[in-house]
């Protein structure tokens, strides 16, 4: 809201300089989002003045010498100017010596280059008039010569535009923001004047207007209309315009002119009715019928829904309550008698009616953050008599008040124990009380408190329903006492043993693990458009997925991978041509397992073909790669990716390339992997060139066991181990986990309980020459060792040789010779 | 003594033949013609049996001093020639200007650094990282946090909703047939924490926010929140006050200066926002820059999580990493953390 200090100064007497003004609004809590100056300083020796000649200054290429006729203030002056806007024949304001501009600036007469100069001629920024200094300050129609420039010029003023606060809907005018000057100035408060000419008793009763009927007093809890009879409409008097000018609002007429002004004097929003076009000379407060149409005064037509509130007469709806009116009953120059409406409404059927139909207005703005109902009649007086001032005309009955007769009375006892406590710093009880009065918080009793102290019994005003408990009173004496003033501290820290979030940990871990193998960190955003999800989940998943309201049709689902954000950002790079290659996020992502969604903690890779060319090759990545990877990562969230089987990722719709992909995940789907190649055609869709391989893995957060059991030392031998090798022809198809489970199966069972079979892996994969179509062959390396002894080539062979009968005897695979 | 002769001779010409040696297949050959089956060593210790029996002890003597300084050359001939085999191996002398091949390094993205360094900072003085979903639900956003429902933070201009009919099997809601939203702020988690547990608390929440909003240089539709809570016995303003001090100085240095500017929070009562002494700061000339929110947690969120209020009061402190990283970094527009520009992450390899 825009705060003119002129405007202030009516009602507290504050002489502080505008950087002070400035603080104290900034330390009462209120953000001053700028200070603008309008109009002219007080400025003395300053005068209107016509440049008769200009010359080229001599000695200077860029100067003037001119001559200056100021008339009665001192006839013609030589003045040497740098501005290059004017002409022979304009007015501009002159600064003779003696003359102090703004920012301590003393003109004296004076030598450049050579030449006397008599004194400045001004830009508006050298007289304190903003920022314009695009040259000299021509000023218009001529103004006589030699007269003062603060005659010719507007009078200055500060405006403040201040961000109130939701709590504090007193402040969304002049007079609630000076209550809180007052207090921080302590300075006292002087309210406008109440003359209230608008007294009816003994006056007609027109016969325009009969009264008000309010169908829906909890929507509408108090409704005032005020008759004046006679009015002549014009222009408003030139300080009222000044006013509504300075706060960025329109002069419209002295009725409309006279609302505004009060709306902003004291928060209250009014409405002017030409009373000749209230069909039946009746109000009514009604909810709007279903699809009942309004021309507001900004010229739309709005249709209504039948929540909203609506003022009509008999015929017509004429305002949509507390929003804006209607062009069909507003005040204009044919107006003599005036029904001026002064009303509470409900926020919150504002705030709907307002939402609904897109339509905001200083009305509205201040009915949703709340209205004091207790105080609104006397700014209905106000602008009674502001009317009568300013348009003439006489108060006529009848005054119509419907409802408001609910009486305001809230206490609320502090004490100064209770203050000290919450502030943890000692404040004089004395400097307490000065600051809850300085506010017209009224101390109504004081008494020692129980276990020291004082106690105090506080009034709370009518405006101030934003104070309930003893805790509000401890902000408002710290606001007035001033929170720069607190003091310094250590901070005192207690010992934890708890521990940071298995979420917070396993990202870490993760990240950690990631980086450290050269993958970039990267943040995509959560939100991702609904067409790209089928590439990575099913249609039901994806719908599921979807926001009621999203902003922008590119950001309208959760997103269930964070793959699609890392070849965002591979394609971005590619196409800044820089050359990225591994990339990693951690993040939530969202999964769909039978009908419900999922939050799972996901961490993910993808790492494309490195497109730098270097000087010496390295091999590509490959799916074993990104197992590798994602094993790591699995462990990082205590999860053994072995636990469980793979599964192949089938189906074009994954985002996965079929055979090149695996999925592995909990029985209970609490984690899921996912790794290896990216559908190419889906990359290639993208525009994203090379293959890329990718890992993600997701685990729901409450599956994370922060409470790992610890764990224990196995003791190992220490005698030397026996190593055989042994190949098996098996068909194509065959997964050389089944193989290897089966090699360690017969190898357990021959060794049975002689030795132990330490472990048997994988080392070789061979197909081709000496193998038949469609057979590959694998080899093993066992180990076996024994925890007491050494052992024998003998033993150990025959071993071997019993592993070998018991896999021919099995018949799925063959030894290869 | 023509025996001892020809020793002497044998083991001086296979020293000589020896210094030539460069390669294993030369060395094998001369192997052969010394102590092969048909070598000329092997020939002169079968003349053994020809010599007179009185003569052969010193004879033996002088064979085997002869076989083992032969086969000392040999085997330093032969290390010689793997030497010579592994140089070969290793190629020519490395040019350590050449640059690797090899990616890398890595690099954690500056949001993170920023959120690491806020915890690792809060960690030294008891606090504890919390974590929480990031769908939510009405109550642990905004009605355990004292939003009324027509508060306009809740309109659905402002935050995102989910359908009436979404589930979320593992966000679990406070009364049944709340709506799902997606968290404004972190503070959720505060909610979450104190409905889990009993103070003393001290938590730092850091996390993922959404508002419904549109994006520009200074707004992002998803951005990056951290938040502390500390729930004890007489927790004051001037606590508060000394906490952000300690942070705000061990994270932008000492003389690093805070000031409370009064302000309206409903979870918070009084509240405060938090500006930092900005002078030293890249790209910024203000004496003060905004930079949080905070408060003393207002009595009803605590009754809304079961806490007595005349028992327990607390603090709360919440700050955009966003914004933070921003300030800290001298970066003036909010998207180019989403972009992922290499240019802008290789620039925080290994720092802070």
């Amino acid at each position: 809201m825009k705060i003119s200090l002129n405007w202030i100064w009516d009602y507290v007497a504050i002489d502080a300089p505008v950087e002070e003004v400035t603080r104290a609004i900034t330390f009462l809590g209120f953000e001053v989002e700028h200070v603008s100056v309008t109009g002219a300083p007080k400025l003395d020796k300053v005068v209107v003045g016509e440049v008769l000649t200009r010359d080229k200054h001599p000695n200077a290429d860029k100067l003037s010498v001119c001559t200056v006729d100021i008339g009665p203030a001192g006839g013609v002056k030589t003045i040497v100017c740098g501005a290059q806007n004017y002409k022979v024949g304009d007015r501009v304001p002159v600064a003779l010596p003696g003359a102090v501009l703004p920012g301590d600036f003393t003109i004296k007469q004076s030598k450049i280059r050579g030449q006397l100069s008599d004194g400045m001629m001004c830009s508006a920024r050298e007289l304190g008039m903003g920022d314009d200094h695009g040259g000299l300050l021509i000023l218009e129609g001529r103004p006589e010569l030699g007269m003062a420039i603060n005659e010719v010029l507007p009078p200055g003023d500060t405006v403040f535009d201040v961000e109130i606060t939701p709590n504090r809907p007193d402040c969304l005018s002049h007079l609630g923001l000076a209550r809180e000057l007052s207090a921080w100035f302590r300075r006292g408060l002087s309210y406008p004047p109440e003359r209230f000419l608008g007294d009816v008793s003994g006056a007609p009763t027109s016969t325009l207007f009969s009264g008000v009927q309010v169908d829906h007093a909890e929507d509408c809890p108090l409704y005032s209309a005020h008759v004046v009879a006679g009015v002549k409409v014009g222009p408003s008097p030139g300080w009222m315009q000044e006013r509504l000018r300075a706060v960025g609002l329109r002069p419209i007429n002295n009725i409309v002119d006279v609302g505004n002004y009060v709306m902003l004097e004291y928060g209250q929003p009014l409405h002017a009715f030409d009373a000749k076009k209230i069909a039946g000379g009746r109000l009514v407060v009604r909810r709007a019928f279903e699809g009942e149409k309004i021309r507001t005064l900004d010229q739309k037509e709005r249709t209504l829904s039948s929540k909203s509130l609506v003022i009509a007469d008999q015929e017509k709806a004429l305002v949509i309550a507390g929003v804006m009116g209607g062009e069909n009953s507003g005040v204009d120059e044919t107006t003599t008698t005036v029904v001026l409406e002064c009303a509470i409404f409900k926020a919150s059927s504002i705030r709907w009616t307002s939402r609904s139909l897109g339509l905001s207005s200083d009305s509205s703005y201040r009915y949703e953050r709340g209205v004091d109902p207790h105080t609104a009649l006397e700014a209905a007086r106000r602008a009674v008599d502001l009317i009568i001032e300013t348009a003439g005309g006489t108060a006529v009955g009848p005054v119509a008040v419907a409802g408001g007769d609910v009486p305001w009375k809230r206490e609320i006892t502090v004490t100064s124990t209770y203050v000290e406590e919450r502030l943890g710093f000692p404040v004089p009880a004395s400097e307490m009380r000065a600051a809850l009065e300085a506010l017209e918080l009224r101390i109504e009793r004081e008494n020692p408190a129980q276990g020291g102290g004082t106690e105090w019994v506080v009034e709370i005003p009518s405006w101030r329903d934003d104070l309930d408990r003893p805790i509000d009173l401890v902000e408002e004496i710290l606001r007035i006492y001033g929170t720069e003033r607190i003091p310094a501290a250590r901070v005192l820290a207690v010992g934890t043993s708890a521990e940071d979030d298995p979420v917070v940990v396993f990202n870490r871990r993760a990240v950690s693990y990631l980086v450290g193998h050269d993958f970039h960190e990267c943040v995509n955003l959560t939100l991702r458009p609904g067409a790209e999800l089928t590439t990575w989940v099913s249609q039901t998943a994806a719908a599921e997925l979807a926001l009621a309201n999203p902003f922008v049709e590119d950001q309208s689902h959760l997103r269930p991978t964070l793959v699609m954000g890392l070849l965002d950002t591979l394609l971005l790079n590619q196409s800044r041509g820089e050359p990225a290659s591994r990339l990693c996020e951690a993040g939530r992502i969202f999964v769909e397992n039978n009908g419900h969604n999922y939050e799972g903690a996901a961490v993910a890779f993808v790492i494309a073909e490195d497109p730098t060319r270097h000087w010496l090759r390295r091999q590509p990545a490959d799916f074993y790669t990104a197992k590798h990877h994602l094993t790591a990562i699995a462990s990082a969230a205590g999860v053994d990716l072995s636990s469980e089987a793979a599964e192949p990722v089938v189906g074009p719709g994954f985002g996965w390339h079929e055979g090149h992909s695996v999925s592995i995940s909990a029985k209970d789907q609490s984690w899921i992997a996912r790794f290896g190649l990216v559908n190419l055609a889906m990359l290639r869709s993208r525009g994203i060139e090379g293959s890329v391989i990718a890992g993600v893995f997701s685990i729901r957060p409450e599956r994370l066991d922060p409470d790992k059991a610890r764990r224990r030392f196995r003791d190992f031998s220490l005698f030397p181990a026996a190593l055989r090798d042994l190949a098996l022809v098996v068909d194509e198809s065959a997964r050389a986990g089944d193989v290897e489970a089966a090699v360690a199966s017969a190898a357990r069972e021959a060794a049975g309980a002689l030795f132990a079979v330490e472990s048997v892996s994988l080392f070789d994969v061979y197909r081709g020459k000496g193998l038949a179509e469609g057979k590959k062959s694998l080899a093993f390396s066992l180990v076996f060792r024994s925890a007491s002894r050494t052992l024998t080539d003998d033993e150990v062979n025959g071993v071997l040789l019993s592993i070998q009968d018991r896999i021919e005897k099995a018949g799925t695979y063959q030894l290869r010779k | 003594m023509e025996m001892q002769e020809q020793l002497s001779s044998l083991l001086s010409k296979a020293s000589a033949e020896l210094q030539q040696i460069r390669t294993r297949p030369e060395l094998e050959s001369l192997k052969a013609r010394y102590v092969g089956p048909n070598g000329e060593f092997t020939a002169l210790m079968k003349q053994m049996g020809s010599v007179p029996k009185e003569l052969r002890p010193a004879m033996g003597k002088l064979i085997n001093e002869s076989k083992a300084k032969l086969q000392s050359l040999l085997d330093a001939s032969l290390r010689s020639v793997e030497e010579v085999e592994l140089t070969a191996r290793l190629g020519p002398a490395i040019d350590p200007t050449l640059p690797s091949p090899d990616a890398g390094p890595g690099t954690f993205h500056p949001l993170t650094l920023v959120r690491e360094e806020v915890c690792k900072i809060l960690r030294k003085v008891g606090f504890v990282v919390a974590d929480g979903p990031e769908v939510e639900t009405e109550f642990y956003c905004f009605d355990a946090l004292n939003t009324p429902p027509e508060h306009p933070a809740r309109d659905p201009q402002d935050t995102f909703y989910f359908p009436p009919g979404a589930r979320f099997g593992n966000v679990s809601r406070h009364t049944p047939g709340e709506k799902y939203l997606l968290r404004t702020h972190t503070s959720s988690v505060q909610v979450r924490t104190m409905l889990k547990g009993q103070p003393p608390i001290r938590i730092v929440s850091p996390g993922r926010v959404y508002r419904r909003d549109t994006s520009d240089a200074s707004h992002s539709a998803n951005f990056h929140q951290v938040e502390c809570l500390y729930v004890d016995k007489n927790v004051t303003v001037r606590d508060l006050k000394a906490l952000l001090d300690y942070l705000f100085e061990a994270l932008m240095g000492p003389g690093t200066k805070t000031r409370f500017r009064p302000h309206y929070f409903g979870y918070t009562e009084p509240s405060f926002e938090v500006d930092l002494s900005a002078k030293h700061l890249p790209k910024v000339n203000k004496e003060w820059i905004e930079i949080g929110g905070c408060g003393i947690v207002d009595p009803e969120v605590f009754k809304s999580v079961g806490y007595d209020p005349e028992v327990w009061s607390g603090y709360a402190f919440g700050m955009g990493i966003e914004r933070l990283a921003m300030t800290l970094y001298g970066i003036d527009d909010i998207r180019v953390f989403y972009q992922n520009d290499l240019r802008l992450l290789r620039q925080f390899t290994g720092s802070i």
